[in-house]
């Protein structure tokens, strides 16, 4: 009774008053189509890039027959296709977590400095060893990522006060010296940092299966622990009064939640480098699809969220040819938009 | 009761502004000119005049090519040949004067946006205007060179991200902590553009790279002195003949408009010269953040008046970017850094010490 009736006054809330129940049925299809867009995208993955190759040229690579050269090209795009997904995947229940935890659609763990502190510890790591730090790399992410959540409460003053706004703008500022700060490292020490220049805007180009690995304990740590928090976040979705009238403890939801969006964003950025918006973005859909329910969130976000960023990095390998745009780019351009519309549609910021 | 208050609330508003603000001096020439002096504000403009002069002499004469004090002078009207004098025309020379001119230009941008906006943080460089303008010269730099002037583009790009942050916020500029966020979202649209372009065309030329990027005076020449200067004679004077209209608006509206101000006339036209003078310095430097932040700043403190200070904002703007760029060239730690991200390191500091006093004070 308990896990139900929140879920159902959640979905009454939603969306100015408007009454939302969806069924069952009508998220599970919902879901089906998200799988199926992204086996699609991956495909497509497969086969967009700089040089166009055919589906049956990447069929006769995957199966090892065929020209030599275009199986290395395929083989490429393989591991930045799981990539891809995985990142994206991780950003976008961070950001679901986030925009549960703050109860703000403006939640977004890229926006409030995570990534970029994460990558800022990185990259210090990276400039005192004088070479790449390897299988650490995730855990250092990991320790920046929550420092930089520390930091950016720190500054933001008592988060209660304000809501969701002074930890924006302190995460905007936050971001912007951190930035700088690894601008300068990476300018001042072009040595080191030759093959880094993702520690500036997230890419998926050249990244290889093995550093997933490293980072995957961090990733379904954090996946695990935003899937048992989910209830929470549909209590706390009613205000923090009536999520403890519910039985729920307000202060081990938002602490949890913080951690697993601090661990999901960290192994994301150790991977791929620092992306902003899909964090915001995706939950917004999301919630437009599958309603308030955060244990259909979840995994819509998964979903999409892997869709999202390897179509990002679709368009990105073909605008740019024949070169690439690094996804960090892509995503910015098409995720601030949603930035705007949530202040425009008001409630989000007060004044 | 209802029209009382009604009446009332704009004087009553401006009453504290008013006594904070030191009545200027007036200083007669003739019998019929009487032009207003704050001493406050000029003497402080006398010791950041004197500052910006010894920071130009120690730029033009520090290092193992320049030019010792005593002798520079001289060389000034008459360029020694060789080495020295190649890094005094050619080299150091354009490069103090642009910094001089950009940071001039960022500090009158400032102050005339923070005015109009009455916020401290209604800067171009929060509400993405510097970004914009920055993926406007790239556009127009390097993806399609020749069909408009680069100094175009950077208008044109900071119009449009100005009128973007405009229409998100849906209350115009009376709303900062939503101007502010829609800045955050239109900078990172405006940075993806510029990200975009750049890896297109420029690939392997680092430098040149972070010069679009971060802002940069590192390789500047005549030209850029010449743009500069153009957009500093069409915005200073400009600006002077506006700012006693906006020292009545800083008092409010209403009470603007009873003192015969035509107030949202006023306003765009002090948006329009901000926007101008924004757009120059980008074209010359690339988008350099938080110049035009901090020196506004920096002067209403100093002055200790809310009225706007716009010479001293513009002197205190070009102080701190010859200064920064004195570092970029002499401190070891920052050698060849660009000098945007000298400024954004210390100015994003500064930022966010702002943010928390206004949003503590409740004025977000």
């Amino acid at each position: 009774m308990t896990q139900l009736s929140p879920t159902h006054a959640a979905a009454r809330v939603s969306r100015s008053g408007r009454a939302r129940v969806r069924t069952l049925g009508s998220r599970t299809l919902i879901l089906i189509a998200l799988l199926l867009l992204l086996l699609v995208l991956s495909a497509l993955s497969l086969v967009a890039g700089s040089r166009v190759t055919s589906v049956s040229e990447v069929w006769q690579a995957l199966s090892g027959t065929g020209n030599p050269h275009l199986q290395l090209v395929v083989t490429e795009r393989i591991p930045r296709t799981i990539i891809g997904a995985v990142v994206g995947a991780s950003l976008a229940v961070a950001g679901v977590i986030v925009q549960g935890i703050t109860r703000n659609p403006l939640g977004d763990p890229g926006l409030l400095g995570v990534s970029v502190g994460a990558s800022a510890a990185v990259v210090t790591a990276t400039a005192i060893t004088g070479t790449a730090i390897g299988a650490g790399t995730v855990w250092v992410a990991l320790a920046g990522a929550l420092a930089t959540v520390v930091l950016v409460v720190l500054v933001a003053g008592r988060p209660t006060a304000g809501g969701i706004v002074p930890l924006l703008l302190a995460g905007a500022v936050v971001s912007a010296v951190l930035g700088t700060y690894i601008q300068a490292m990476i300018l001042t020490r072009p040595a080191v940092f030759d093959s880094f220049r993702f520690w500036v805007i997230g890419s998926l180009s050249g990244r290889r299966l093995e550093t997933l690995a490293e980072v995957a304990p961090a990733l379904i740590l954090g996946l695990v622990l935003a899937l048992i928090l989910a209830s929470g976040l549909n209590a706390l979705a009613l205000g923090d009064d009536m999520a403890h009238s519910l039985g729920v403890s307000v202060p081990r939801v938002r602490a949890g939640g913080l951690l697993a969006a601090a661990l999901l964003c960290a192994g994301a950025t150790a991977l791929v480098g620092p992306i902003a918006f899909i964090g915001l973005a995706v939950p917004h859909i999301v919630r437009a699809l599958v309603g308030t329910d955060h244990r259909w969130q979840i995994p819509a976000a998964i979903l999409l969220g892997a869709s999202v960023l390897i179509a990002a990095d679709i368009v990105g390998r073909i605008i740019a040819r024949p070169g690439e745009l690094m996804v960090g780019v892509v995503t910015a351009f098409v995720g601030a938009p949603f930035l705007l519309i949530a202040v425009r549609a008001g409630r989000a910021v007060r004044g | 009761m209802s029209a009382a208050p009604h009446l009332e609330s704009p004087v009553a508003a401006a009453a504290p502004a008013l006594a904070g603000r030191r009545a200027p001096r007036l200083f007669r020439i003739g019998p019929g000119i009487a032009l207003p002096v704050h001493p406050r504000a000029l003497i402080w403009s006398g010791i950041v005049l004197v500052g910006l002069i010894v920071a130009a002499v120690l730029t033009l004469s520090m290092g193992k090519l320049g030019i010792a004090p005593q002798s520079l002078p001289a060389a000034l009207f008459d360029p020694p040949r060789g080495a020295a004098g190649f890094t005094l025309t050619t080299l150091r020379g354009p490069r103090l004067l642009v910094a001089i001119g950009v940071g001039a230009a960022l500090g009158i941008s400032g102050a005339l946006f923070q005015i109009v906006t009455r916020n401290p943080l209604g800067s171009p460089d929060v509400i993405g205007l510097g970004a914009g303008a920055g993926a406007g010269v790239a556009i127009c730099g390097l993806l399609w060179p020749g069909v408009l002037p680069t100094p175009a583009g950077a208008l044109l790009g900071a119009m449009l991200a100005i009128t973007i942050v405009y229409l998100s916020t849906g209350r115009g500029f009376a709303a900062p902590a939503r101007i502010i966020i829609a800045g955050i979202g239109v900078s990172a649209m405006a940075h993806a553009v510029t990200q975009y372009v750049v890896s297109v065309k420029l690939r392997d030329e680092a430098s040149q790279l972070a010069g679009y990027l971060a802002g940069s005076i590192n390789s500047v020449g005549w030209g850029a002195v010449g743009i500069i200067a153009i957009t500093l004679a069409l915005c200073l004077p400009a600006a002077w003949a506006l700012s006693p209209s906006l020292n009545q608006i800083a008092l409010g509206d209403s009470l603007a408009h009873s003192l015969g101000i035509r107030v949202t006339a006023t306003r765009t036209a002090a948006i329009i010269v901000a926007v101008v003078a924004a757009a120059g310095a980008v074209t010359v430097a690339g988008p350099i953040s938080f110049v035009a932040l901090t020196a506004p700043q920096i002067a209403q403190r100093l002055t200790r008046s809310p009225a706007l200070s716009l010479g001293l904002s513009a002197l205190l703007g070009a102080l701190i970017l010859v200064v920064a760029d004195l570092l970029a060239q002499q401190a070891p730690w920052a050698r060849g850094l660009p000098v945007g991200i000298l400024t954004a390191g210390v100015g994003g500091i500064y930022l966010g010490a702002l943010l928390i006093r206004e949003w503590r004070k409740g004025r977000l």
